[in-house]
């Protein structure tokens, strides 16, 4: 999996590229994760735009990354979730927990909107 | 369509990508419908990590074996590992609850038994566990609910 990341009106966006599915992917997020707490960025948007498939391993990861900004007085959302992806927040009633959009400029106001 | 296909790999994640592929194409021919579809998918992929990850212990040197066999009225997917088992039973009751975020694993099984319609655990004797998933098919609906 690759993670590309992006500012956007101080929103940082990670564009995620691949297979979220555990192993080192999991180091991998949270080292991304712990590097941008360190400068600062407590709002990301997770793009899984191009993320081919999520195991709920890859599920796992999203949900201690969030864990880890909530944690830290910021947020993490979810965009472009595939309908494999929206069929397991469903299932598991995670989607009560990830705020999820279909639209950047959604995703990114989001922070703002209050 | 009525058969059967078997794939057998080493217990690597980069496997995981053929198993998708293969299940993918079997499914589409299925005509399950896209629900149906994405659910077999993802539990055969739940499944597969298991056995990886728990029942191979990602031990390159033991397989995952696959048995997909179509029926007219079902798709049944036997995975088999080379490992010692677990308590299933147990787990099948304590399932912990899969929205609490305390939890970063343990919603495979959870997954599985929602999205297939019926999942079942059997020791192999002299070889390992098998997970055994089966979906019914029904007639294919289009996306708006109308039976086509």
């Amino acid at each position: 999996m690759r993670i590309e990341p992006r500012d956007r009106d101080g929103v940082v966006i990670l564009d995620l590229r691949g297979k979220l599915m555990g192993g080192p992917d999991a180091e991998v997020f949270k080292n991304t994760i712990n590097k941008l707490l360190e400068k600062g960025d407590k709002r990301v948007v997770v793009n899984l735009h191009n993320i081919d498939w999520i195991n709920s391993t890859g599920v796992g990861i999203l949900i201690s990354a969030y864990t880890t900004m909530r944690r830290s007085g910021g947020d993490l959302k979810l965009l472009h979730v595939s309908d494999k992806i929206r069929s397991i927040l469903y299932v598991t009633k995670l989607n009560l927990i990830f705020k999820c959009f279909d639209n950047e400029d959604e995703a990114v106001t989001s922070f703002t909107d209050g | 369509m009525a058969g059967r296909i078997v794939i057998e790999f080493p217990s690597e994640y980069r496997f995981l990508n053929i198993v998708d592929l293969v299940c993918g194409e079997i499914v589409e021919n299925l005509c399950a419908g896209q629900k149906a579809s994405n659910e077999i998918a993802i539990s055969v992929i739940e499944a597969v990590t298991n056995a990886i990850d728990h029942g191979n212990r990602s031990c390159p040197d033991e397989n995952v074996r696959i048995v997909f066999t179509c029926k007219d009225d079902r798709f049944c997917v036997e995975i088999e590992d080379c490992g010692k088992g677990f308590d299933y039973e147990c787990f099948l009751k304590n399932i912990p609850d899969p929205s609490d975020i305390k939890h970063l694993r343990g919603r495979g099984i959870f997954i599985m038994k929602n999205m297939m319609d019926s999942l079942d655990f059997e020791m192999v004797p002299g070889r390992g566990m098998k997970v055994k998933l089966e979906k019914l098919l029904k007639p294919k609906e289009s996306d708006d609910g109308r039976k086509d």
